[in-house]
């Protein structure tokens, strides 16, 4: 800043005074602290991430192309099944990646199924769906009956426990249709649908936990916050300082 | 310790194990009686601090008078800034996208810093009383004047319409309305309390708000860190493991004693998407985050609602110890939002519980949680309490550009100060009936809606102050051109954002709304109104002696 004369000028990168340039020197500290926690971290996240597939993703690849040919055993169209369910039981699900894969869990268990399962399935999901469209609340006792009664019959023919959380599922995802196929189309979908859904960016930052949290986790949402008031703090106290030492009352 | 808290719980969840079994539709429900009632006693509360405190003069509308403590202005900092977007908004993004909602959190906060190191106490010393006086004063002109204010009033209401949403919502939950009703009783009750109060009964009502806000988004996050057994001593620490079981997932066998208040297990499947960056499932990229953070940081060192705050201290340095404060009473909040996702997401993660919006998904949990009918009541009067806090000062800032700005100092100096109240008053009317039409356009989530504000802030208010304080160089030439690249790049983006949801495909629309996305447009916009202000101040003539001896004298001294 010069003062000395008409030509007043203040500029921040040519501090003139020993308030300013004190001033000065502190809001770039703080600048630089300030961006590097925030952006430099999330830099650091994108550098060391790696796509890093769910158990789930894994079993379906083994599977996948046997699948797909038509040549799966029962054990293999069973994890097929089961892996689809894993990404159904996922809330941020779309409703055309839900469709996708609604399909081909109803095709699998179709599949697996004998002739009498196959009529008992097709009229287990009719029967929930001509439910559910009457009941005014889900602890209806016909409701739960036939929601019951599909997990326990479809459960085994997947091989997954009735009780465990995808059997609960899966009555909310099964598909009565007359004649399913698997077209080419719908093959690229389910491939497609699969990895977005089981492939996630991880790394050691990730993986590594603090108090419970995954570590990035907590330091966006708990350090970061903690660091804006410990700036914002230890600036007005250095203010206060800079302040006292030059003499300058508000 | 917790033998003695069990009995204090089971008062609290009886009354609703006896409702346990409901239809997922009546998580919605009809009209609800407690939480009517709660509500009612909150709003007649607000309403009587506000005839207690309220405005006698134009100075008391503007600045409360100036006769606020720090703590006090802390907390109507932090009351004015809890929005319906902190309250209902970040958690419904989080719910939805995982950790992209964490650059909500980030960039609502990180903020602050900018805006005190750069901004509080030059802002205070210069000595206005709005955004628009600062811009018309530093730059020489009634014109800057003028359209500084109605770019105030552009972002009030922009900022308004998230708010009128989450009233609408949790009007439309308490009352058990349709969202079209609902939106125009919320709006009448805001606009009315406003009326009332004005900002000295406002500032007064932020401090009781505040107060009210945060015990109502916490206690909840108590009972249900409780419940469901976690560390919940201290809520925001004790959801981490919460996080790492959505991750990991949560077997039905492992949570056999927990169930929501439908009945459903406390499980899920592994969902590590809701923790991991910039998760491919949710659509959200890397770019995206950063941009979103920067734009919001930014804006909210532009917002002219949060900058008028610092004329209402008496002094600077009450201004910076105003923001640290402010600061952390905000955290307090946001340390606590991401818990509410969380246990959202497993609360609500049985397919039959269908589709729930994302916006109410804080009152949702709770409700799924299975507590006490009256404390999620007083959770949804919390929400209502924060959009109202915001509201208010948002139409007090929009009416004081109005009357002050346009009306006394550009149109009719002669005007008395009981006609200029008038003239404010009209201006919050019809502010209000602007931002209730838009609101019932629907257009996105309460957070994304309230962000447009933000980037639009960041793009013409921001570059305005911050070359205006710290480069006397910045003439007017300089700020119009700013201004003017500033505006173009918010038009831009906004118009293809309201033709895409309107279903208008523009040309490049994928390229245009990707990158000059309508929540975070200013990652560009505010550099660009930057450098046209500097480029344009360098080839003009300069800043007149009066206005660089005032900066250096009064502002930096």
């Amino acid at each position: 800043m010069d003062n000395s004369s008409n030509d007043y000028h203040i500029s921040f990168f040519k501090p003139t005074t020993p308030q300013s340039v004190a001033n000065r020197n502190m809001i770039v500290w703080f600048v630089c602290i300030w961006a590097v926690a925030i952006f430099g971290f999330q830099i650091l996240l994108k550098v060391l991430e790696k796509p890093t597939p769910e158990a789930a993703y894994l079993a379906f690849e083994k599977v996948w192309d046997k699948v797909k040919n038509g040549n799966a055993s029962e054990a293999e169209l069973q994890i097929f099944a089961q892996s689809t369910l894993s990404v159904l039981g996922k809330t941020t699900i779309t409703p055309n990646d839900k469709s996708t894969l609604d399909k081909a869990l109803s095709w699998t268990v179709y599949q697996l199924s004998d002739p009498d399962q196959k009529i008992a399935v097709k009229n287990g999901i009719e029967n929930l769906n001509s439910i559910s469209g009457k009941i005014k609340s889900i602890s209806d006792p016909q409701y739960l009956e036939a929601k019951n009664t599909l997990i326990n019959l479809v459960s085994p023919i997947i091989a997954i426990d009735p009780k465990e959380i995808r059997a609960k599922i899966l009555p909310f995802e099964l598909v009565s249709l007359p004649q399913f196929i698997l077209s080419d189309t719908d093959q690229e979908a389910i491939a497609k649908t699969m990895s977005l859904y089981l492939i996630h960016n991880q790394s050691f930052l990730t993986d590594f936990k603090f108090l419970g949290f995954p570590f990035h986790y907590f330091y966006t949402a708990i350090f970061l916050l903690i660091l804006f008031v410990g700036l914002c703090w230890f600036y007005c106290v250095r203010t206060d300082q800079i302040n006292a030492k030059l003499n300058i009352v508000d | 310790m917790k033998k003695y808290i069990l009995p204090l719980f089971l008062l609290l969840t009886i009354p609703n194990i006896l409702n346990a079994a409901t239809a997922a539709t009546q998580l919605e429900g009809d009209f609800k009686v407690g939480p009517a009632i709660i509500l009612i006693i909150i709003l007649s509360l607000f309403v009587l601090v506000g005839i207690l405190f309220r405005a006698k003069d134009t100075n008391d509308y503007y600045a409360a008078g100036r006769g606020i403590s720090k703590i006090g202005s802390g907390m109507a900092i932090a009351s004015n800034w809890m929005s319906a977007a902190s309250f209902l908004g970040m958690a419904a993004l989080m719910y939805g996208s995982g950790y992209h909602g964490l650059s909500y959190v980030v960039g609502w906060t990180g903020g602050y810093v900018l805006l005190l190191i750069l901004m509080a106490g030059q802002i205070r010393k210069y000595g206005k009383y709005t955004a628009a006086d600062f811009i018309g004063d530093r730059y020489y002109s009634q014109g800057l004047r003028a359209v500084g204010a109605i770019v105030a009033i552009l972002i009030s209401i922009s900022y308004c319409v998230g708010q009128f949403k989450g009233i609408g919502d949790m009007f439309g939950w308490i009352l058990g309305m349709p969202f079209f009703y609902s939106v125009i009783l919320g709006g009448g009750v805001v606009l009315l309390y406003t009326l009332i109060s004005g900002m000295l009964g406002v500032t007064k009502n932020m401090q009781i708000q505040y107060i009210i806000i945060i015990i109502s988004f916490v206690l909840p996050l108590f009972i249900l860190t409780y419940k469901f057994d976690y560390f919940w001593l201290l809520p925001p620490i004790g959801y981490g493991s919460v996080v790492t079981d959505i991750v990991n997932g949560l077997p039905a066998a492992e949570t056999s004693q927990l169930i929501n208040s439908l009945g459903h297990d406390f499980a899920i499947v592994p969902s590590p998407e809701f923790a991991m960056p910039w998760d491919p499932s949710t659509g959200q990229t890397f770019f995206q985050w950063i941009a979103i953070a920067f734009s919001l940081m930014i804006g909210t060192a532009g917002l002219p609602h949060v900058i008028q705050r610092f004329y209402v201290v008496p002094k600077a340095r009450d201004a910076r110890w105003s923001v640290v404060w402010g600061l952390f009473f905000i955290c307090i909040l946001y340390w606590c939002a991401p818990a509410y996702a969380a246990f959202g997401k497993v609360l609500s993660s049985n397919p039959e519980i269908g589709k729930l919006s994302k916006d109410a998904i804080v009152v949702y949990t709770a409700q799924l949680g299975n507590i006490n009918p009256l404390i999620t009541g007083f959770l949804a009067a919390g929400a209502i309490s924060a959009a109202f806090s915001t509201v208010s000062g948002l139409l007090v800032t929009g009416a004081s550009a109005f009357s002050h700005d346009l009306y006394v100092k550009v149109l009719n100096p002669q005007a008395s100060p009981k006609m200029q109240l008038l003239v404010a008053r009209i201006g919050t009317v019809a502010m209000a009936i602007i931002v209730t039409g838009i609101a019932l356009l629907n257009l996105g989530l309460i957070a994304q809606l309230v962000a447009v504000a933000f980037s639009l802030a960041g793009c013409t208010i921001f570059p305005l102050f911050l070359l205006g304080i710290w480069w006397s160089g910045s003439n007017k030439q300089g700020a119009i051109a700013g201004l003017i690249a500033g505006s173009l790049v918010s038009l831009f983006a906004i118009t293809y954002f309201v033709a895409g949801v309107k279903g208008i495909k523009l040309p490049y629309y994928e390229f245009i709304n990707y990158w000059l996305g309508a929540w975070y447009f200013a990652w560009i916009g505010a550099p660009l109104a930057i450098i046209c202000n500097i480029i344009v101040s360098k080839y003009t003539k300069k800043t007149p002696v009066e206005i660089r001896k005032f900066l250096i004298e009064t502002v930096h001294s």
